[in-house]
């Protein structure tokens, strides 16, 4: 039965070829984009904590996206 | 309307979407290759070589959707001159040029075995090589013009135009005399696949518009992530 399904009766090539390159584009663009989000937030946040003590709680009051990346990043770390 | 797809108000859920779309992608993905790669018969003429039209038609419908949509919403920027729609296509075009690039690559491994040849120029496969061009001039505009707003016309003037090639795309098999078949899924009337085969197609288009919907999720948050830090240093 395996072997019925790896040679996809003498197409098995071009059949796995097409899954697998699917699979690969898809995982990589996945990885590629966490990864990026990952490098904003992470910056994002640094920006945020350099920030002086009165700048810095104007932007946590002010952005509720500023808040939610700091408490959402705050639960990742 | 438009007040709806303020960032501000979906930031929130974006984080709860895609935490919900990461809980059951993995279980549906399975369930839906199963179908595609164990369950689904094989054709009566072209065999198990069938089994690439379950990666390559969601591909190419998502390719041609996604391209549709940033049109759209670039003429209604146009009109409306909303900027969440800018990062909105900002966010669609990469999925799209993936997609695009896969329903080619995928119907050349599905041409060999079913036409006896990887590639020929006929009016379907250009045109899909032409959308695909549209995509990159989409994103290399947004990437190499610097002035934003010079960025936006042109990027949006660029998608404008493309926009004429989607119906060429889609009636280009019923025009032109070409290798590609017709279309065997109809919206109106009845189509010409089999349920044993339309399920595991629907399962695998479904997959991966949730996937589209994952990756759209991420870099819309990393657009208005981007625009936040830019506001931040303007403090």
């Amino acid at each position: 039965m395996i072997q019925n399904l790896l040679s996809m009766g003498g197409h098995g090539l071009f059949v796995w070829a097409s899954f697998s390159i699917t699979f690969i584009a898809c995982a990589f663009v996945f990885f590629k984009t966490l990864k990026t989000l990952k490098k904003y937030e992470r910056e994002f946040v640094k920006e945020i904590n350099e920030l002086s003590p009165k700048k810095r709680k104007l932007v946590v009051e002010n952005s509720k996206i500023a808040s939610q990346v700091l408490s959402s990043y705050s639960k990742t770390i | 309307m438009f007040d709806l797809i303020n960032p501000t108000k979906i930031f929130y859920w974006i984080e709860k979407l895609i935490s919900f779309i990461n809980s059951i992608f993995f279980i549906l993905l399975l369930i839906a290759l199963s179908f595609a790669l164990i369950f689904s018969p094989p054709d009566y003429l072209q065999g198990d070589s069938v089994r690439i039209m379950y990666v390559h038609v969601p591909s190419a419908w998502i390719g041609l959707a996604s391209f549709t949509c940033i049109a759209l919403f670039s003429i209604i920027n146009f009109i409306f001159k909303t900027k969440n729609l800018i990062l909105i296509t900002k966010s669609i075009a990469p999925l799209g040029l993936m997609f695009t690039c896969l329903a080619i690559v995928t119907g050349s491994l599905w041409g060999q075995p079913t036409w006896g040849t990887w590639w020929v120029w006929d009016a379907r496969l250009t045109s899909m090589v032409i959308l695909a061009l549209f995509y990159i001039a989409f994103i290399v505009s947004h990437k190499f013009i610097l002035q934003e707003n010079k960025a936006n016309k042109i990027s949006s003037i660029i998608v404008i135009i493309g926009l004429i090639n989607i119906p060429i795309i889609k009636y280009s098999v019923d025009w032109w005399n070409t290798l590609h078949q017709p279309a065997s899924i109809k919206l109106t009337g009845t189509s010409a696949i089999h349920s044993s085969m339309l399920t595991p197609l629907l399962l695998m288009f479904f997959v991966m518009l949730l996937y589209c919907a994952l990756i759209f999720l991420m870099k819309y948050k990393i657009e208005i992530i981007r625009i936040k830090k830019k506001n931040l240093k303007r403090l």
